[in-house]
């Protein structure tokens, strides 16, 4: 797994029943790549003692169970696993899909303000942000959330100041240069720039998500 | 027909609980579960062979009706609270055989945050991703996503394979002994001395608290006046003690996002998040810092207990 780009990702300890893989500090391709290839790696074999594997944007979380191993241990047969150069090849098991989004109006009250950061004109900006396929870089903070990514340096925009107390499922949110896609009733300090059908999460389906990390996502407006 | 419980009344955030959903975080969801996992489990230790889930209360308790046919055991235990049964004083911690009309009623007692009762029968509530136990914060799993309510009606149902008696050891008796932890993820983006500071001052748990997370009073004002780190969003685990903006602090409990930005200076043992979830708004506490050897140490202790 070695990526010139990269230093040796660190093992910290997360509390004392969860140790994470930090690829970086700070957001970057080619850390959530890595994370994502990673935690791939650790679903297909494993390690003793690890009940639960959670890739974020740029590291991995092993939950463990202290009657079973040490973090000392666990941290050794991690280090072996990166350095085994058996990543997984992402291409293989990724998906695209095309979400169908109604942009603006009521349902993306932060278009225009989001273009605006932009400088461009609001149709300029839908049509670049949807120009190409984003990469799943992660699930989380509420159930099916996903961050996708990344935009050009161009469509970097920060978040709001303030922040929605409460947008609907399937509102689509822009910010720091990622668009993410909600599921359930949440807050947001994202601009809000449309609304999808699409419903990553459902509890009673299995698995309760269908995007993964890793997987594309083409935006399109809706017909 | 079987026996079925009516709620006459419930504390707010009173919750069906098991365990936890684990395994759940790559879907955007935490475990939950109990708030007092011992005392949870001290409450399922007093039955033959408990079923998985049982009703998690808060300080004002719980006042529940039997209805249907058949009996049930139930079993109490967490915190320090003043149990009825039919009117009649039951002490805490105790068992008894439950048929139609009999009344429990648990009223706010002298210590602790959470209570539990357990029963022989299964709560029947639908599996949710694995789980019986409710995430308030995701709106899933135990009655309909939500908090009980007067009026709301559990069913219960033979149950499957129980737990069975766990450890029936006594629950550490709530003590003014530090919260021990770990050092967090972003330890080192605090300065020595600020650290030193966290590990020395006193804090006080606010009256903000809930199963998402504990809002201390930082009376010493330790956090006050520093900067807002923006940082790349990361795994949460119970536990963690992150420092908002304003430079409260927040330990996050079982309801936890399962991610989250904002800069996390510890984690709580698992040994001691019980102990620390049963401290009520006013209680003054200190933070002790352990190795990860001790922690472990500690946490292989309680479980052989």
């Amino acid at each position: 797994m070695a990526d010139a780009g990269l230093p040796l990702p660190l093992i910290v300890p997360l509390g004392d029943a969860g140790l994470l893989v930090r690829f970086a500090t700070t957001l970057s391709d080619a850390a959530n790549r890595r994370a994502i290839a990673f935690a791939r790696l650790l679903r297909r074999d494993l390690p003793f003692g690890v009940s639960e594997i959670d890739p974020n944007l740029v590291s991995v979380l092993l939950k463990y169970d202290p009657q079973m191993i040490d973090f000392d241990r666990l941290a050794g047969e991690v280090r072996l696993l990166l350095g085994s150069g058996t990543a997984a090849d992402e291409a293989d098991e990724a998906t695209e899909y095309a979400i169908a989004v109604e942009f603006g109006g009521a349902v993306g009250p932060d278009l225009a303000e989001a273009a605006a950061a932009t400088g461009l004109d609001v149709d300029s900006f839908v049509k670049a942000h949807n120009a190409g396929p984003l990469r799943v870089l992660t699930t989380g903070f509420a159930p099916g959330f996903v961050y996708c990514g990344f935009h050009p340096e161009a469509l970097q925009v920060p978040r709001r100041t303030e922040v929605r107390r409460s947008v609907p499922a399937g509102s689509v949110l822009f910010a720091a240069g990622q668009t993410a896609i909600t599921s359930t009733t949440i807050p947001t300090g994202w601009h809000v720039i449309g609304r999808t059908a699409f419903r990553n999460f459902d509890a009673d389906a299995a698995p309760p998500t269908q995007l993964r990390e890793g997987d594309a996502v083409r935006f399109e407006v809706v017909r | 027909m079987s026996v079925r419980l009516r709620i006459i009344r419930a504390a707010p955030s009173s919750t069906v609980q098991d365990a936890g959903r684990f395994g759940a975080l790559q879907h955007g969801v935490g475990a939950s579960g109990p708030m007092d996992r011992e005392a949870f489990e001290n409450a399922g230790a007093l039955l033959q062979a408990a079923s998985t889930a049982g009703i998690e209360f808060t300080r004002a308790g719980l006042d529940v009706v039997v209805e249907g046919d058949g009996t049930t055991r139930a079993a109490f235990a967490g915190g320090d609270f003043l149990l009825r049964i039919n009117g009649r004083p039951t002490p805490w911690g105790a068992a008894a055989s439950l048929q139609r009309d009999d009344r429990l009623e648990v009223t706010p007692g002298p210590a602790g945050n959470y209570g539990y009762v357990r029963f022989d029968h299964e709560i029947d509530v639908p599996m949710v991703m694995g789980s019986r136990a409710t995430s308030l914060v995701a709106g899933l799993g135990g009655l309909k996503g939500r908090a009980l309510a007067a009026g709301d009606i559990l069913p219960l149902k033979a149950a499957g394979a129980g737990t069975g008696p766990a450890h029936t050891g006594p629950s550490p008796s709530a003590s003014d002994a530090p919260i021990r932890f770990v050092w967090g993820i972003h330890a080192e983006l605090f300065t020595p001395g600020l650290r030193q500071a966290f590990a020395e001052k006193q804090f006080r748990v606010s009256d903000r608290l809930d199963r998402m997370g504990v809002r201390l009073v930082d009376e010493s004002l330790v956090f006050a006046g520093r900067p807002i780190l923006s940082l790349v969003s990361d795994a949460i685990v119970a536990g963690d003690i992150q420092i908002l903006g304003d430079g409260t602090p927040i330990v996050l409990m079982r309801d936890h996002q399962p991610t989250g930005g904002y800069p996390r200076i510890a984690t709580v043992i698992s040994a001691d998040l019980d102990r620390f979830a049963q401290m009520r708004p006013g209680a003054r506490l200190a933070f002790e810092p352990v190795t990860l050897h001790k922690a472990r140490f500690l946490y292989l202790a309680s479980r052989a207990r």
